[in-house]
């Protein structure tokens, strides 16, 4: 029946009692944990290994092409391909060249940071199977779910489900896979 | 089934989730919507009968329309650089105030980049500014400072409309999972996106909104400098002077402060909002007021002991813009500006609602007159003594600016009506860690 289920969810009351949890389900051996929260709890996302070092490196990325890009047209544009002498000044009069290019760099280090992060997070996506556990719309108001996933190496639906309730939740349900 | 953590957020969710909404809203809706009306008017007539409407002519080519401009520009980037820097501070204020200083910065741009497009006389070749490969093989001049504005107001709406978009997602879906009616769910459900709150998903959102906050600081720096340059770059006397860029970030930070405290003391009253935006977020707001006035204060005073100091052309002019035929401005500009807002030394009109609101627009409309001083005050003596004459606005150019200030209301109060005003999860962040600690 395993790859019928998407995981086994648990919920709890605080941020506190999901956390004891998670590091009681790690010391099992469990690694593919998913935690829901109704707002950023930094110290579990620690706990759960995540990563954000991406994000500063698509900013860096694209602030130095989009800075790149916009210079080289500048210069190309107005010293190469139309040049216009105005009043005798130098054709390659960089000072005027630098607000644009920062400003660019800028548009793309914001835009490419936020899109990026739509991207990372697989958003948008409008179904998911943790949706269809009967109140988890309280994860966006007061509520703390802890997920082990089906595709852990450990994971056993009536193991994961036992193991679960011993962790003193408020409920423990099974999430269906879709389709 | 009412938790602790459930009251803390509920009344700023039942606001947008509400049926009804009260009279006072609908009649400012439908003031502002009359305005918004007028607003497609006066561009309607440009449009067809061309600039020749407004009561621009050299050497006045800007008046009203880049009067307006600088000032919705003003309070866009003195907004967005105050939810900024309330961001990088985390400081406990940015849970109030940081939402709607977004939304007053994202509002105000759209207000300003109506001026510039529709100043071109032809606002349908608008495009022309970006460099596209165009059939006739001309590219746009990068040394023109009107260039750079382009590049500045488009990258500000597109960078403060993400972020501020990004920074809801996840009160859009506390929305959809509070909303009761099948419409409502569905509406705020494809807003969100599908965000179901998994703690990865919230490390990379906190990382990426702060690193775009971040970001957003040298914006407002280069772009409210990039306004200024419009006036340092020409040889008009009074304008061509390197401290303008200071000038227009410094009393552009006032304007935007002043707006940000209006809609907080609006919102507070209007929509019951104490408990979120408490005495000490207003007691804050107000000093920040009170501390950014007088440095435009100081920098009124530098100007005039600049102006003593430089030759005699320039000194000429900016005495001239202090005491020549539009000094009214000048020194109504310093009345609302600068006098007023000193009320605010004192507690009790720091705390008070009706004093927010006099302050708050008192600013505003000081700036308004600065800007105009500089515009317009500061044409009065040029080089040639032949085109020394005096510009008023024709009825058309008004309609102008009071139909942006409708569009502004309008989209304010429709950001009320629909959308959390006041942050939720970081609300219930700050909660917890109250809490806890």
């Amino acid at each position: 029946m395993t790859q019928h289920l998407y995981g086994i969810m648990a919920e709890f009351k605080t941020p506190e009692a999901l956390s004891e949890a998670i590091k009681a389900t790690k010391r099992a051996g469990f690694t593919k944990l998913d935690a829901f929260s109704p707002f950023p709890l930094a110290d579990i996302a620690k706990e759960l290994d995540c990563r954000t070092s991406a994000i500063p490196w698509i900013a860096l990325t694209a602030a130095l092409l989009g800075a790149g890009v916009q210079y080289g047209a500048q210069y190309w544009m107005n010293v190469i391909d139309y040049p216009l002498n105005v009043g005798g000044r130098p054709l390659h009069s960089w000072p005027t060249f630098i607000p644009s290019t920062l400003i660019v760099a800028i548009l793309w280090a914001g835009a490419a940071t936020l899109l990026g992060l739509l991207l990372i997070l697989r958003l948008p996506r409008l179904h998911h199977p943790v949706f269809a556990v009967p109140g988890f719309k309280r994860a966006s108001e007061d509520r703390f779910f802890l997920c082990i996933l089906s595709g852990d190496p450990l994971f056993e639906a009536s193991a994961a489900r036992s193991f679960l309730e011993t962790l003193s939740p408020e409920a423990v349900q099974e999430v269906p896979a879709c389709g | 089934m009412n938790s602790d953590a459930q009251a803390v957020t509920s009344p700023v969710a039942e606001v947008p989730l509400s049926r009804r909404f009260g009279v006072v809203w609908w009649a400012a809706l439908a003031v502002s919507g009359a305005l918004v009306l007028l607003l497609g008017y006066t561009l309607l007539s440009v449009s067809i009968l061309g600039v020749g409407v407004w009561g621009v002519n050299i050497p006045f080519v800007w008046g009203f329309d880049l009067i307006n401009y600088a000032w919705w520009i003003g309070i866009a980037n003195g907004a967005s650089l105050f939810a900024a820097i309330l961001v990088l501070r985390r400081h406990d204020l940015r849970t109030a105030v940081n939402r709607f200083s977004e939304g007053v910065a994202l509002f105000a741009v759209i207000c300003a980049g109506i001026f510039p497009i529709f100043h071109l006389g032809r606002p349908w070749l608008f495009y022309w500014t970006f460099p596209y490969p165009a059939t006739f093989q001309v590219w746009p001049q990068f040394r023109s400072t009107l260039t750079w504005d382009f590049w500045a107001i488009s990258t500000h709406v597109i960078v403060t409309s993400l972020l501020w978009y990004v920074g809801l997602i996840p009160d859009l879906a506390t929305l959809r999972d509070r909303a009761r009616r099948r419409t409502s769910q569905q509406i705020y459900g494809i807003l969100a996106l599908g965000w179901r709150g998994s703690v990865r998903h919230w490390a990379y959102h906190q990382r990426a909104y702060r690193l775009v906050a971040i970001l957003v600081l040298p914006l407002i720096l280069i772009m409210q400098s990039t306004v200024a340059f419009e006036f340092a770059v020409t040889l008009v006397p009074d304008w061509h002077e390197t401290r303008q860029p200071l000038h227009f970030v410094a009393t552009g930070l006032a304007q935007g402060l002043s707006i940000v405290l209006l809609v907080a003391v609006l919102l507070r009253w209007g929509l019951r909002l104490r408990r979120y935006i408490d005495e000490g977020d207003i007691d804050l707001l107000g000093r920040l007021v009170l501390a950014s006035s007088l440095v435009s204060g100081y920098l009124y005073l530098d100007e005039f002991v600049s102006a003593l100091l430089a030759d005699r052309m320039a000194q000429e002019a900016t005495l001239s813009r202090m005491s020549g035929d539009y000094a009214g401005l000048y020194w109504t500009a310093i009345v609302y500006s600068i006098v007023i807002p000193q009320l605010f030394w004192f507690r009790a009109a720091r705390q008070s609602t009706i004093a927010g609101v006099f302050v708050g627009l008192s600013i505003g409309v000081g700036i308004w007159f600065d800007r105009f001083s500089i515009i317009v005050g500061g044409l009065q003596i040029d080089y040639l003594p032949s085109i020394w004459r005096t510009y008023s606005p024709t009825l058309l150019e008004t309609g102008l600016f009071l139909g942006t200030i409708g569009l502004f209301s309008t989209l304010l109060l429709l950001f009320a009506r629909f959308l959390p005003v006041v942050s939720m999860f970081e609300t219930r962040h700050d909660e917890h860690r109250e809490k806890s600690s």
